[in-house]
């Protein structure tokens, strides 16, 4: 699964720290995000895609 | 925050009692002791480690423990375990051929399970978990 979310981020003008504290989660949790690293938890998927105001699918793609 | 403080109180109790231990033994310090001793302050370092990362998230704000580290414990703990089995087989098949007391034994065994969780953990936390 790939994602979006530096894009997204970017788009934002979002800092890792802004995201992690906006989905409480770690800073790390992002960083292996961003890396694809790891896969998130359907609630954290739904969170990311809530503060970009978009659906899951647009962030997270599915191969 | 309080998860945080709690690693440094373990670690502050395990380097007491690693003191107390030292202060009653008689005698020099063997190979054995100090190879022990070592072992002790690096499973020391790294609860020292984890407990300065859980500072640093709380200081920023963020939760000290999330899914991603909870999932990482997860997997650490079932990987530790499983290869400590491993380690305990070693251990029974050498103690016959090395003369050692038991509770030698026994010290090695434990102080090795938590050398293998340190290694896993720092492995699984800078590759991280992909989806199984």
């Amino acid at each position: 699964m790939n994602n979006r979310i530096k894009e997204y981020r970017a788009r934002y003008n979002l800092t890792q720290d802004d995201l992690a504290k906006k989905v409480n989660v770690r800073r790390e949790t992002i960083v292996f995000l961003e890396k694809n690293k790891y896969n998130p938890s359907l609630k954290l998927a739904y969170d990311i895609a809530r503060v970009f105001d978009t659906k899951i699918e647009e962030i997270f793609l599915f191969k | 925050m309080k998860k945080a403080v709690l690693v440094f109180v373990v670690a502050a109790m395990l380097l007491v009692t690693v003191g107390l231990w030292i202060a009653n033994t008689s005698g020099d310090l063997g190979f054995t002791d100090i190879a022990g001793f070592g072992v002790i302050i690096l499973v020391v370092a790294f609860a020292v480690f984890i407990g300065f990362k859980r500072l640093a998230s709380a200081k920023r704000g963020e939760p000290t423990e999330d899914e991603l580290s909870r999932k990482v414990m997860r997997k650490t703990s079932s990987l530790a375990f499983y290869i400590s089995l491993y380690l305990w087989l070693a251990i029974m098949y050498f103690s016959e051929k090395i003369n050692c007391e038991t509770h030698t034994i026994i010290g090695i065994g434990i102080l090795g399970m938590a050398v293998i969780f340190a290694v896993c953990w720092l492995i699984l936390n800078f590759t991280g978990i992909k989806n199984e």
